[in-house]
C-alpha cells in the first residue's frame, strides 16, 4: 500500500474512534486487515427513519491511490433503500464517485451514508424497484424499510403481516430471503409474488 | 508528501497539517480563493485527476497555486523534528528549516558516499560496506574497463581503414587533377590552389625551428645525406608534388643569388635570422618554404623552398 494512503488510513481511523459520532454510537470503523488496505464500518440508522434502531455494517476497501481516489464502499448489512442495491449492497453516492475530494475522510464517508439513510435520492437510483416504490407507494415503501431494518440490521419493529406472508411462502419450500425480496418487490402482494417465485 | 506527525516534539495546529496525505505540510502552496494549503505535491497529484480544490471544490489550477503566507512558513520552520535517519540510529532533534541540510551529512544516513579504506579507494554508499569486497569490485571494474578498452580498439581500426580508404581516393584525385590541368586552364587555378594548401597543411604539422649556427651550413650535401634528408621530408608527409623540387633546392648550385656563394653568404648572415624555419623531423637540417617566407627577398627565396642543411646548431 502506498505510504501515503497508509498514513492517511491510520489518521483518519484514530479520527473516527476519538469523533463524538462514535461517542453516540452513531458510527464505527474496525480494521479488517492489518495493511489498512480493508475496513469494516458501521452506522446506525437515523432517527426518525425507516432505519431507526438498525445497524448497517459497510465494506470498505482502501484503493493504493488514496486519497486521490474514493475509498469503494457497500453495504455488507442487507437494506431496501433507492440508493443502494437491494442484491449487492452497491451504493449509488455522489462523493463516492465523481464529486469525491482528497480531502474527505472515513467519517465524512460514513456521515454522508447516514444522511443518504435520512433522505433518498429516486431519481438517481441504485435499485430501480424500490425506487419506484418509494415514489409510487411512499408508505409501503417505508413500511418494507422498516421490514427489513428489523430483519436484517437487528431494528426492533416487525411486521406480523409481512412475516405471515414469509411464513407461507417458506411453508412452499421458498427461502426467506428470496420471499421477501419477491414480497417487497410486489408491495406486498402474495399471489404476484408467488406467481414470480414460481415462473 | 508531507512529514510524519509522529516524528515532531508536541502538538502542531491543524493548520499545518495536509489534508491530502494528513502529514505536516511540505513545501506548502494555497489555492488562490478559498485559500487551503496543501504540500505541493499533494496538490499537484490531485488536480492532475480534477481541477477543484480538494476541501471546497472550488475549480483551481496547478498554474493559479500562490506560495503560502510567510507567518505560514515561520510556523512550519519552527516546528522540532526528528532525522529521517532516525530508524538508522540518528536521534538528533531540529528545526524543520534545517532538517534538509542535516540529513545532507547525517552520518547516521545509509547513502552516504563513503571511502572503502580497505584498500581499493573506490566510493560507495555506506549501506553497501558491509557487502563490499574490493576484489569482487575491482574486477567488476577491470571488466569494464576492458571492455571499454576493446571498444575504443576496434574503433581505431575503423578508423584506420575509413582513413587508408581516404587516402587512397586522395592520391586518385590527385592523380586525376595533375591529368586535367594539362588541358584545361581553369582546372590549373584550382589544382594550384589544391597543392598550395596541401603544402601548408603539411606545413603547419612541422614544428619551427632556429639555426643558431648559420655558418654550420652544408652547401654542398652529398648523396647519402640527401637521400636521408628526403627520406624523412617524406615520412612527415610531404606532398609529392614539391619533394624533388625542394630535395633539389638543397644544393647551392640551385639556390638564389642570395645564398648562391661563400662570399654573399658570409655577408647576409644577419637576413638570414628573418626566415621563418621548420624543422625536418630527426635531421640537422630545416625547411625554409616560400609560403611561410612572403616577407624575404627576392634574391633569398625561391619556389617551393629551401631546403639547409647543417652540421649543428638547429633548435
Ligand atoms: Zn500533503
Ligand atoms: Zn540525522
Ligand atoms: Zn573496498
Amino acid at each position: 500500500m502506498a505510504n501515503i494512503a497508509a498514513q492517511r488510513i491510520k489518521r483518519e481511523f484514530k479520527e473516527v474512534i476519538k469523533s463524538e459520532e462514535v461517542a453516540k454510537c452513531a458510527i464505527k470503523v474496525e480494521l479488517v486487515s492489518d495493511s489498512y488496505t480493508e475496513l469494516k464500518g458501521e452506522i446506525a440508522g437515523p432517527p426518525d427513519t425507516p432505519y431507526e434502531g438498525g445497524n448497517f455494517v459497510l465494506e470498505i476497501k482502501v484503493p493504493e491511490t488514496y486519497p486521490f481516489n474514493p475509498p469503494k464502499v457497500r453495504f455488507l448489512t442487507k437494506i431496501w433503500h433507492p440508493n443502494i442495491s437491494s442484491v449487492t449492497g452497491a451504493i449509488c453516492l455522489d462523493i463516492l464517485k465523481d464529486q469525491w475530494a482528497a480531502a474527505m475522510t472515513l467519517r465524512t464517508v460514513l456521515l454522508s451514508l447516514q444522511a443518504l439513510l435520512s433522505a433518498a435520492e429516486p431519481d438517481d437510483p441504485q435499485d430501480a424497484v424500490v425506487a419506484k416504490q418509494y415514489k409510487d407507494a411512499p408508505d409501503m415503501f417505508r413500511l418494507t424499510a422498516r421490514h427489513w431494518t428489523a430483519a436484517y440490521a437487528g431494528g426492533p419493529y416487525s411486521n406480523p403481516e409481512f412475516d405471515s406472508k414469509i411464513r407461507r411462502l417458506a411453508d412452499m419450500g421458498i427461502e426467506s430471503h428470496d420471499a421477501r425480496v419477491a414480497l417487497s418487490s410486489f408491495n406486498w402482494d402474495l399471489e404476484r409474488a408467488t406467481e414470480q417465485l414460481f415462473s | 508528501m508531507g512529514f510524519d506527525l509522529a516524528r515532531f516534539q508536541g502538538t502542531v495546529d491543524e493548520e499545518l497539517i495536509c489534508s491530502i496525505c494528513s502529514g505536516v505540510l511540505e513545501h506548502p502552496v494555497q489555492a488562490p480563493s478559498c485559500e487551503h494549503a496543501f504540500c505541493s505535491a499533494c496538490i499537484n497529484e490531485w488536480l492532475s485527476r480534477q481541477p477543484t480544490c480538494p476541501v471546497d471544490r472550488t475549480p483551481i489550477t496547478s498554474s493559479e497555486l500562490q506560495p503560502v503566507p510567510r507567518i505560514l512558513k515561520n510556523l512550519l520552520a519552527r516546528l522540532t523534528i526528528s532525522c529521517d535517519n532516525a530508524h538508522c540510529g540518528c536521534t538528533e532533534l531540529m528545526k524543520l528549516e534545517v532538517l534538509s541540510s542535516h540529513v545532507d551529512f547525517c552520518e547516521h544516513n545509509p547513502k552516504r558516499p563513503v571511502l572503502c579504506e580497505l584498500g581499493c579507494g573506490l566510493v560507495i554508499p555506506k549501506d553497501d560496506l558491509k557487502e563490499h569486497n574490493c576484489v569482487k569490485e575491482l574486477r567488476a571494474y577491470v571488466t569494464t574497463q576492458e571492455k571499454k578498452l576493446s571498444e575504443f580498439h576496434d574503433e581505431l581500426i575503423e578508423q584506420q581503414i575509413t582513413l587508408s580508404e581516404v587516402r587512397r581516393e586522395l592520391s586518385f584525385v590527385k592523380e586525376f587533377l595533375r591529368a586535367m590541368r594539362s588541358s584545361h586552364p581553369a582546372m590549373r587555378a584550382i589544382a594550384e590552389q589544391f597543392e598550395k594548401d596541401e603544402v601548408k597543411r603539411w606545413a603547419n604539422t612541422l614544428t619551427k625551428a632556429r639555426v643558431s649556427r648559420w655558418g654550420a651550413m652544408i652547401s654542398t650535401p652529398d648523396d647519402v645525406l640527401q637521400s636521408l634528408i628526403k627520406r624523412s621530408l617524406s615520412e612527415s608527409g610531404c606532398p609529392v608534388h614539391i619533394m624533388e623540387e625542394l630535395m633539389r633546392n638543397c644544393h647551392e648550385r640551385k639556390w638564389p643569388a642570395g645564398l648562391a656563394s661563400l662570399q654573399t653568404r658570409q655577408r647576409q648572415r644577419r637576413e638570414y635570422d628573418n626566415y621563418v624555419c621548420r624543422r625536418i623531423p630527426g635531421k640537422q637540417a630545416v625547411l625554409a618554404l616560400a609560403c611561410d617566407n612572403p616577407h624575404m627577398a627576392e634574391d633569398l627565396m625561391t619556389e617551393p623552398g629551401l631546403v639547409m642543411i647543417f652540421a649543428l646548431g638547429i633548435e
